[in-house]
C-alpha cells in the first residue's frame, strides 16, 4: 500500500509506516530467536541483529513495490 | 556445548551480506517505482474580461456558483450601447436615403442626351452612386458592431464550470480586456504529477495511473496522458542581454534529482470526492512493460 501515513497532520512518506512494520516483526522475531536459543549461532548479537532488521524491511518494502 | 569460533561467524556474515543485498534491492524498488507525493490538481482558469467598457449593472452568479456554457455571468449597463444601436440605426436610415437621391440623379442623367449634358457630369453621378453605396455598406457594418457591443454587455460563460474568487459587484466599472471574474472549467480537471527524473524513465503515455488526494480514501482511476518535454534549467541564470551562457560558478556534490510534471488524465471521479484545483494528490503509475506493482 502506496499510501502517506498522517501523523496529527504531518504527512509523512510511507517509508515510515514500513519502518514501523518492520520494527514490531522485528522485535517478535527477535523474542522467538532468543527462544528458540539460535543466538548461540551468533558472533556478535547487535550486528546480527541491525541486519535482521534491514533484512525485514526490505522484505516489507518489496513486497509493497513488486 | 560450544559452538565453533568459525559457525558463529560464518552465520553472521551470511545474514549481514543477505541483509546488505536486500537493503539495495528494495531500495532499488522504492526509488525506481514511478509514485509521487506531489501531485497536483490542476484545471484551466479562463479569465472573463468584458469586451465592452460600463459600469456593471447586475452579477447574475454566486461565488462558487456552477455554471453551464452560455449562462449570463454578469452585464454591464446597456444603456449607453443601446443609445449608440439607435444612432447606427438612423445612420444607416440616412445613407440609405442618400444613396436613393444619388441613383434617381444617376436615372435622370442617364436619360439626358450628350447635348445637354457633359460626360463628366455623368460620370460624376456614377461616382457619387458608388460613394454613397459604399457609405450605406459602411454604415451598415457599423450598425453590426453597435448590435455586438449591445450584445456584448451580457457576459456569458465559455464552458461548463465554477465562478470561483468572485470579486464583481453591481456597480463596479469594467473596463474592456480587463478580467474581472474567473471560471474554473469543471471538464478540464486532471492531476499533475511531479515526478523525480529518476521515475520518469519507467513512465510512458497510456499507463495505468493511480491518484489519491490527500484527505481522501477513495482511488480515482487515470492514465498517463503526457509527459513535460522541457523544465526550467536552473543551473543557469538568464543575463541581461541573453545572449552568452550565465552558469552558476559552484557544482554542489549533493545533486538532486529534479522533477518533471507528468499529465495525469482523470478516467471517473467518484461522486463524492469534490475537485479543487491546487488540492495535493499521490499519483502511483504502474508502467505497461516493467513488473507489476501493486498500490
Amino acid at each position: 500500500m502506496i499510501k502517506e501515513v498522517d501523523l496529527f497532520g504531518i504527512y509523512a512518506p510511507p517509508m515510515f509506516a514500513y519502518a514501523a512494520a518492520a520494527a514490531v516483526i522485528w522485535i517478535v522475531l527477535r523474542w522467538v530467536l532468543r527462544e528458540i536459543g539460535f543466538y548461540r549461532l551468533v558472533w556478535h548479537q547487535a550486528l546480527f541483529n541491525v541486519a535482521l532488521y534491514v533484512l525485514v524491511l526490505s522484505a516489507c518494502i518489496s513486497l509493497v513495490f513488486r | 556445548m560450544a559452538v565453533s569460533r568459525t559457525v558463529k561467524f560464518v552465520v553472521t556474515t551470511f545474514v549481514v551480506a543477505g541483509a546488505a543485498a536486500a537493503a539495495w534491492f528494495a531500495w532499488q524498488d522504492y526509488t525506481r517505482n514511478p509514485w509521487t507525493r506531489d501531485g497536483r490538481v490542476h484545471a484551466d482558469i479562463i479569465e472573463i474580461a468584458p469586451d465592452v467598457s460600463g459600469a456593471v449593472a447586475q452579477v447574475r452568479v454566486k461565488d462558487n456558483q456552477a455554471v453551464k456554457k452560455g449562462d449570463v455571468l454578469f452585464t454591464i449597463d446597456p444603456e449607453r450601447y443601446r443609445f449608440a444601436l439607435s444612432q447606427a440605426e438612423a445612420n444607416v436610415q440616412g445613407r440609405e436615403q442618400e444613396l436613393e437621391q444619388r441613383r434617381r440623379e444617376l436615372e435622370r442623367r442617364t436619360r439626358l442626351s450628350t447635348a445637354a449634358i457633359t460626360v463628366e457630369a455623368r460620370e460624376q453621378a456614377e461616382t457619387a452612386v458608388a460613394t454613397a453605396a459604399a457609405e450605406y455598406d459602411q454604415a451598415l457594418a457599423a450598425l453590426n458592431t453597435a448590435r455586438l457591443n449591445l450584445d456584448r454587455t451580457e457576459l456569458r460563460s465559455p464552458v461548463n464550470g465554477f465562478v470561483t474568487n468572485l470579486q464583481v459587484n453591481a456597480g463596479d466599472y469594467a473596463t474592456a480586456g480587463r478580467a474581472l471574474l474567473a471560471i474554473v472549467n469543471s471538464d478540464s480537471f486532471h492531476v499533475a504529477g511531479y515526478f523525480e527524473e529518476t521515475k520518469i524513465r519507467n513512465i510512458r503515455e497510456g499507463d495505468r495511473a493511480t491518484v489519491r488526494l490527500m484527505g481522501f480514501p477513495d482511488e480515482i482511476p487515470g492514465h498517463v496522458e503526457s509527459i513535460a518535454r522541457a523544465i526550467a534549467d536552473r543551473e543557469t541564470a538568464q543575463t541581461s542581454d541573453g545572449l552568452i551562457a550565465n552558469v552558476n560558478p559552484t557544482f554542489s556534490w549533493v545533486r538532486l534529482a529534479q522533477r518533471v510534471p507528468v499529465r495525469i488524465a482523470l478516467d471517473r471521479v467518484p461522486d463524492d470526492i469534490r475537485l479543487s484545483a491546487g488540492m495535493t494528490a499521490t499519483v502511483i503509475v504502474t508502467p505497461n512493460g516493467g513488473g507489476q506493482n501493486r498500490p
